[in-house]
């Protein structure tokens, strides 16, 4: 029964039906399911299956969003009070100062989020300074600049240099967004150039190899 | 054959001199020749004479009378951020609340915002070139408008829950794309370039395309040509393909297509419809002259043989792009003659 209750949640979630999506969950949790369960066999489940279907299919922002929202609705039933803590590492996010876009970097952030990463949001048309702030405050493992527009590669260019100049080389640094997958990870002085949203957390798997984290 | 002729002639799938080349020059004139970003887009004198001095350094076949994605939802009401060297972004949406669309106006383009400067740019852009050479005016798609009005991601959820409601605000910034490029032929522009970048595939699925977008694009089109535009000319971002079959019933006749997509992938999905492509835009800031003339030979065998081909970038060319890679693929253009 559970099993088709799952299946159920799961099909909600890539439909990006948000209300369909909380009723199954909250079926499920009232069945006896805890929530960490319906996080990993849902959730998860779900964003697997999406990754995939945007890989052999077509990516689109709308099926990501729509499902993301529906994620979002599901852990907010789930953790009235406030979300569980993360499984994940810490990611540092933003778009950087002089790119006011940010619909590529709020997707991202809701992907991570879904996949039981932290993330700390900052902002859009962020400066660098802020930026490396945050990231050695928070604990950031990583840091993701997602940029619409060519002219900040020359500040993409210098996020690794500001780290090592303070010691941070334990920071991974990823780029990504319609502009700045156009470049090499070399020619932006990154780690990585994710293609799409789904790139960018397998490369976050695999760099760290960080399985999640069961919660206590 | 002036370049009018040549781009008339490639549209119609006759033979040319040359391919005709179009690199999408915007903001990149006003660097090229020491003007602000800032003032370029305000100033329709200083974006004509930027537009007449870059054609006249590079020797392409196009102007464009185009300022920034943010013209006409600064005109309906919303408000801009600007700085002196990036485009203007939208600090407040004029449809920030949906429950006032039906408050909105289709803006006068003679009075509003700064359609009256791309009018007056349009209009220099004629006076001083004529019939010689292709004048490229732009208006936004509807979807790129929809979302320009109300933001990204209310215009996405509300296309999803409502899309009743956002089919209006879709027939909205139809009206305004219609108005608009009408203004713009009435001044002198020969075709209004339809800027539609949201539109594709990698932000809402082809289905959406046929469902919502097809059916206003046909209507802006047909508007467009019986208003006098030379031809119907479209550019969606990204990996097209999949719409690329909508496009003859959209009534598109110059098909602009992104880096991504394969040139022969495009040339059999569009048979009959000219192609202008495909250059990746940030191969103008990072590549060298040798590489530019590389990937624009290897266009020129592929679709000139076929004709119905126009030289060009995938998108913009940054306005910090080098001028002689821009330079470069001019002259891939010549060593065709």
């Amino acid at each position: 029964m559970n099993s088709q209750a799952f299946d159920r949640l799961i099909k909600a979630l890539l439909d990006g039906d948000q209300s369909v999506a909380v009723a199954e969950a909250v079926d499920l949790r009232n069945a006896g399911v805890d929530n960490e369960q319906i996080i990993i066999g849902g959730i998860e489940t779900a964003m697997g299956k999406l990754e995939a279907k945007c890989t052999v299919e077509q990516f689109n922002l709308l099926e990501i969003m729509l499902a993301g929202r529906a994620v979002t609705g599901v852990i907010k039933a789930l953790y009235p009070d406030g979300p569980p803590p993360a499984t994940r590492e810490t990611v540092a996010l933003a778009s950087l100062e002089g790119d006011v876009h940010d619909l590529g970097k709020n997707i991202v952030k809701t992907v991570l989020l879904a996949k039981g990463y932290r993330v700390v949001d900052c902002g859009k048309d962020c400066p660098l300074e802020t930026l490396i702030d945050k990231a050695e405050r928070e604990g950031a493992r990583t840091i993701c600049i997602s940029g619409l527009i060519t002219s900040i590669m020359p500040l993409v260019r210098q996020v690794v240099p500001m780290l090592q100049i303070r010691g941070l080389t334990g920071i991974k640094v990823l780029a990504g967004g319609a502009a700045l997958k156009q470049a090499s990870a070399n020619s932006l002085n990154v780690h990585y150039v994710a293609d799409s949203v789904f790139d960018c957390v397998r490369y976050l798997e695999e760099s760290t190899g960080q399985a999640p984290v069961q919660s206590q | 054959m002036n370049s009018l002729q040549r781009i008339q002639a490639a549209i119609h799938f006759e033979q040319t001199d040359r391919v005709p080349v179009i690199p999408q020059v915007f903001a990149h004139a006003a660097v090229l020749v020491g003007k602000t970003l800032g003032a370029y887009i305000r100033d329709g004198e200083t974006l004509a004479q930027c537009q007449l001095k870059a054609i006249a350094h590079y020797g392409y076949d196009a102007v464009f009378a185009l300022m920034d994605a943010g013209l006409e939802t600064e005109a309906v009401g919303s408000r801009l951020l600007y700085r002196n060297d990036i485009y203007p972004c939208v600090e407040r949406y004029a449809l920030d609340n949906i429950r006032d669309l039906d408050g909105l106006v289709v803006p006068d383009p003679n009075l509003s915002g700064r359609m009256p400067e791309l009018l007056k740019a349009a209009s220099i852009l004629r006076r001083e070139l004529r019939n010689e050479v292709l004048i490229v005016g732009c208006v936004l798609g509807p979807m790129t408008l929809a979302m320009q009005l109300m933001g990204p991601e209310k215009a996405l959820f509300l296309a999803a829950d409502e899309p009743d409601l956002f089919g209006r605000v879709l027939d909205f910034a139809t009206d305004v794309a219609i108005s608009f490029g009408l203004a713009q032929i009435e001044a002198g522009v020969h075709t209004p370039f339809v800027f539609d970048p949201s539109a594709s595939p990698a932000v809402v699925p082809p289905q959406f395309f046929r469902e919502f977008l097809l059916s206003r694009l046909k209507r802006l089109f047909s508007a467009l040509k019986s208003g006098g535009s030379l031809s119907n000319w479209l550019h969606i971002a990204g990996p097209a393909e999949t719409i690329f079959p909508y496009y003859p019933e959209a009534g598109v006749e110059i098909a602009n297509f992104d880096y991504c997509v394969n040139p022969m992938r495009a040339r059999k999905l569009l048979p009959e419809t000219c192609l202008n492509g495909n250059i990746k835009p940030l191969s103008f800031v990072e590549a060298t002259t040798g590489d530019i003339s590389a990937e624009c030979a290897g266009l020129l065998a592929q679709l000139a043989p076929g004709r119905g081909y126009i030289l060009s970038s995938g998108c913009e060319i940054p306005p910090e792009a080098k001028p002689e890679n821009v330079a470069a693929m001019v002259s891939a253009s010549r060593a065709k003659e």
